[in-house]
């Protein structure tokens, strides 16, 4: 039906796309192996290679790339550790517990998990175990027989008790009556949930001047925590506080306390990576900020995970020497990695992740 | 001769058969062990759910019209049978409850479709939302979990070496298929795509047979959430979050037309197999999920850019 | 279409608007705001209402480009990606730590990147012939891919103060991005009652076989409200994306679903050939505002988890009276 002229147009568009489309691909590709890690730098690996995977919540937060960039320190160090790190972008704890089970195909020695809900990613976690596999937790634990050690450098309710504690002395002391309110990442958002249970009990037990006014969903998406935070400050002119308890909510709430005047008035705080808090806590917005050394949680899971592949951690064990972190104690079947961090005006602009 | 050989492969579904092996092909040659069969056998469990879903979905499409509440749908349901469980209901019931509810969605949908003729996006948009709050608010977005091993089993299970999803996936494509060729049903659903005022006209019960496949599309939706809480133990209302869109990229990539009446069931199959493969083989391969992503979005464009080129040729 | 002149007379606007689609949600909107408004009175603050109206802006500037993409019988579901994909450039070309480019320069790369990506898809979709779900499904798909690669896993801390004014900055005492709103929403209005273009585009919608014989330039057409909606992301992400200090890689999912549903909600056809811009920034208003309502209603502890489903239902009811109030008109 067409022109014979307009056929061949529509022939040059179609090698133009092609090219476009190849291009997308062959840019993406040529860097694949500098995210598989560390295999060109040891050379010096001695006896057999450890290949470990690194599963975080969510891939593409700067949380867990800090954490990744500790993880490879710790590989490169060891020599024969194979480091992989990959987790779902989208944060789906059913397309975590996909990659567990990828791995566990695959045969790799060490599954490290930072399981987004602990309940869906409890199954493939087993299997992975069953067929041999080390699996350990990190950052966040799962049901205790799914994985062999927690990493831990924070249990849930210590998390949980630390925002509330922070809440408190920011707004002055138990005494002060005040409203607060929460702004949570999904309201299915397992490890939030959890952090919530833990918050509520604290404010009842030690805190009973705290009136929990509301908690709001951010679906994730820090434009959504702004504006939930800027219409509870509307709707509840007497509110004092936020919590924001993901690495989004937490600078969007903060964003809308700065935007309306009133910082240092209401206090905010949460958890977050110190980079996108710098200009609240300078500012006074926020005061302080809950976190630990990310960078050394990747670095210890890493070693926790090389010392279980080569049989140097057993159950039993009280001690635990990670490479230039030093001795660290193990609990039970949790290895603690201790001091937490609070960035405060002083210390903030020493930390940059 | 060579217009012939053009005109076979103008077929969405010859297209895509050459593309999936050719893909199988530069697998098979940079990773042999990814097509062995344990492998195989173990990564399909990812599949089933949207698999059956897409089957319905298929034939929503084939009439003009489209269910985007199904992710939602199977939240509802998965909640439906977790609170009844873990109010001492035996699963058996509770599953039967779940599908009861996964019709009553589906329905509802139908209802204003057909009933009120309100457009099939614009309705299962806001059921969308509504399904999965309802769920949300029912459970208080709390997980629900510790089914019994029996019914556990159910997702781990196989028989002559294909698992008990694929089985009635594969039941179901079949009843699928004899509906589409075998029964003259087939023919009114590619009739309301192509021209639903006329197919009315002819005296075909029309708003019956879309309030069916609503209620099929539900349906579907229910058995998948069932699946999935049987594989993976758990009950939330978070589940089969983003799923629709999984279900009808397969679709459309297996050549079947947006505007309806147009489109095969083998086409669909082949469009699961392609995006089923490209998603685990690049994170099998790769470890990084952001590529992914791109691999399907650049794989949905190319094979339709194909498509409608090798059309072109086809009819010039 | 001949209503849209008697928008001079805010009177017979209102009585134009009540014959239009948009009637059924009008009401709607309003019945909602009576509610509110007698439960919670600070609703009503001037300091609220400019808060919706700014939250309001983006997804009204895209919507403004995709009722367009509608009424042509066209979808476009990239829109999100397509966000996500320029937030990130953005604030990569004028973050210092990475190409530290002069705010000028990055916004106008970004106008022309957003208006390329939706000339990509109108290329596609005019001149290929590939249909549109396709094209932006796979593109809604591939952009949020490339987001993360160009984000590289960090995000974006330290915007410059130049780029930020255009989020947080006001002119005469109105933020910049409600003028900027306001010119979209009159230039989209010059554009359907005023131009051969707009004609064209409800003109092609309605009959593409009868716009094709009388010798519409139908790809020409498509091609260039694809590009415009591109356009429009690209502004709507420079004036909303600078409202935050944090760039992050999740900017704008969802954004294409929330578009879609206010574009169909204020009463587009999804096949194409009609839609009223009034309808749909009533749409956008009524959907930015449900949160906000639900905050004031102040429901208590036990409707946090409810509050996706009143979400849910509230689209509903509107969808029901709009049909209610449709099928009482043509009676």
């Amino acid at each position: 039906m067409k022109s014979r002229s307009e056929a061949s147009v529509q022939g040059v568009y179609s090698t133009l796309t092609l090219l476009a489309f190849g291009l997308m691909f062959g840019a993406c590709s040529p860097s694949e192996n500098s995210q598989i890690g560390s295999e060109s730098e040891s050379i010096l690996s001695s006896g057999k290679r450890i290949t470990i995977a690194l599963i975080p919540k969510k891939k593409g937060l700067p949380y867990f790339t800090s954490c990744a960039s500790g993880a490879e320190e710790a590989a490169r160090e060891l020599g024969n550790v194979d480091l992989i790190y990959d987790g779902p972008t989208d944060g789906s704890p059913e397309k975590q517990a996909s990659m567990i089970e990828q791995y566990a195909l695959k045969g790799v020695d060490v599954i490290a998990v930072s399981p987004n809900d602990p309940e869906v990613v409890a199954p493939a976690m087993r299997k992975a175990r069953e067929k041999g596999i080390h699996v350990i937790t990190w950052d966040a634990d799962a049901v205790t027989d799914a994985r062999s050690y927690f990493v831990n450098q924070s249990t849930a309710q210590a998390i949980a008790y630390g925002m509330v504690d922070t809440m408190v002395q920011d707004l002055g002391g138990p005494e002060v009556k005040a409203q607060v309110a929460i702004v949570t990442a999904y309201l299915t958002a397992a490890n939030q949930n959890i952090w919530i249970e833990h918050m509520k009990a604290r404010m009842a037990d030690t805190y009973p001047n705290l009136d929990l006014v509301a908690i709001k969903p951010s679906d994730e998406d820090q434009k959504l925590a702004f504006k939930v935070t800027q219409d509870l400050m509307k709707a509840y002119p007497d509110i004092k506080g936020f919590f924001g308890i993901s690495s989004v909510s937490f600078p969007g709430a903060a964003e809308a306390v700065k935007q309306a005047g009133r910082s240092g008035e209401v206090m905010v705080t949460g958890l977050a990576t110190p980079n996108s808090m710098k200009a609240y806590v300078q500012d006074g917005t926020v005061k302080s900020v809950v976190l630990w050394n990310t960078a050394e949680l990747g670095y210890l899971t890493v070693q926790v995970g090389a010392a279980l592949a080569n049989g140097t951690l057993n159950p039993g064990d009280e001690q635990f020497v990670a490479g230039k972190l030093g001795e660290k104690e193990v609990a039970g079947d949790q290895v603690l990695l201790g001091d937490i961090l609070v960035f405060n005006q002083e210390n903030i602009h020493q930390y940059d992740f | 001769m060579k217009t012939k050989w053009f005109s076979w492969l103008s077929h969405p579904e010859s297209l895509l058969s050459c593309l999936t092996l050719v893909m199988l092909g530069w697998i098979y040659k940079e990773d042999p062990t990814f097509l062995q069969w344990e492998v195989q056998k173990e990564l399909s469990t990812h599949i089933w759910e949207t698999a059956l879903m897409a089957l319905p979905m298929t034939l929503i499409i084939l009439t003009g019209g489209i269910d985007l509440s199904i992710g939602s749908t199977m939240s509802l349901c998965a909640i439906t049978a977790g609170m009844l469980h873990q109010h001492g209901v035996p699963l058996p019931m509770g599953c039967l409850a779940a599908a009861l509810v996964g019709l009553a969605g589906g329905w509802f949908n139908g209802w204003f479709i057909t009933r009120l003729k309100v457009h099939p996006l614009i309705i299962t948009l806001a059921t969308m939302a509504a399904f999965r709050g309802i769920a949300e608010g029912v459970s208080q977005a709390r997980p629900l979990s510790g089914f019994p091993k029996s019914f556990t089993w159910l997702g781990q299970a196989s028989w002559l070496g294909i698992p008990l999803a694929g089985w009635l996936f594969l039941g179901c494509l079949a009843l699928c298929a004899w509906i589409m060729h075998g029964h003259r049903l087939g023919r009114y659903i590619h009739a309301i795509g192509y021209n639903e005022v006329a197919t009315r006209y002819s005296g075909i019960r029309v708003n019956r047979i879309l309030l069916g496949l609503y209620c099929l599309s539900g349906l579907s939706a229910s058995i998948a959430a069932i699946l999935f809480m049987a594989r993976r133990n758990t009950a939330k209302a978070d589940i089969g979050a983003g799923v629709e869109l999984g279900v009808i990229t397969a679709v459309v990539m297996g050549g079947v037309s947006i505007f309806g009446g147009r489109g095969s069931l083998f086409g669909v199959c082949l469009g699961l197999v392609l995006i089923h493969e490209t998603r685990e083989f690049v994170s099998w391969h790769w470890s990084r999920d952001e590529l992914n992503l791109l691999a399907l979005g650049s794989l949905l464009i190319l094979s339709v850019v194909f498509q409608q080129l090798l059309g072109h040729k086809r009819s010039s | 279409m001949k209503d849209g002149f008697q928008g001079l007379r805010l009177g017979k606007w209102m009585l134009g608007l009540l014959k239009q689609r948009a009637a059924g949600l009008f009401c709607f909107t309003f019945l909602a705001l009576g509610l509110v408004s007698l439960i919670n009175p600070a609703f009503l603050a001037w300091g609220n209402l400019r808060d919706i109206a700014v939250q309001a802006a983006p997804v009204c500037i895209i919507s403004c480009g995709l009722m367009l993409v509608l009424v042509l019988g066209e979808i476009d579901i990239s829109v999100g990606s397509m966000m996500g994909v320029l937030a990130a450039s953005m604030g990569a070309m004028v973050s210092a730590t990475r190409w530290g480019l002069s705010p000028w320069i990055a916004v106008i790369l970004t106008l022309i990147l957003g208006t390329l990506m939706g000339a990509l898809n109108g290329w596609l979709i005019a001149y290929l012939r590939v249909p549109s779900i396709m094209v932006t499904l796979g593109m809604l798909t591939a952009l949020r891919g490339v987001t993360e690669v160009i984000m590289g896993g960090t995000w974006i801390t330290d915007l410059p103060p130049g780029i930020r004014y255009l989020g947080t900055g006001s002119w005469m005492g109105l933020p910049i991005c409600l003028w900027v709103c306001a010119g979209v929403i009159v230039l989209s209005t010059w554009l359907i009652h005023r131009t051969p273009l707009g004609r064209r585009i409800f003109a092609i919608g309605s009959q593409p076989r009868a716009a094709h014989l009388a010798g519409l330039p139908i790809q020409r057409v498509k091609f260039l409200v694809f590009a415009w909606t591109g356009f429009l992301t690209a502004l709507a992400t420079l004036v909303s994306v600078p409202q935050l200090s944090v760039v992050d890689s999740g900017i704008g999912v969802g954004m294409e679903l929330l578009v879609v549903t206010c574009v169909v909600v204020g009463g587009t056809s999804v096949s194409g050939g009609t839609g009223h811009l009034s309808g749909v920034v009533f749409a956008v208003l009524l959907m930015t505002m449900i949160s906000t309502l639900l905050i004031f209603m102040k429901l208590g502890e036990n409707a946090t988890y409810w509050s996706r489903a009143i979400q849910g239902l509230f689209i509903l009811g509107a969808i029901l009276l709009d049909h209610l109030v449709r099928s009482k008109k043509s009676s």
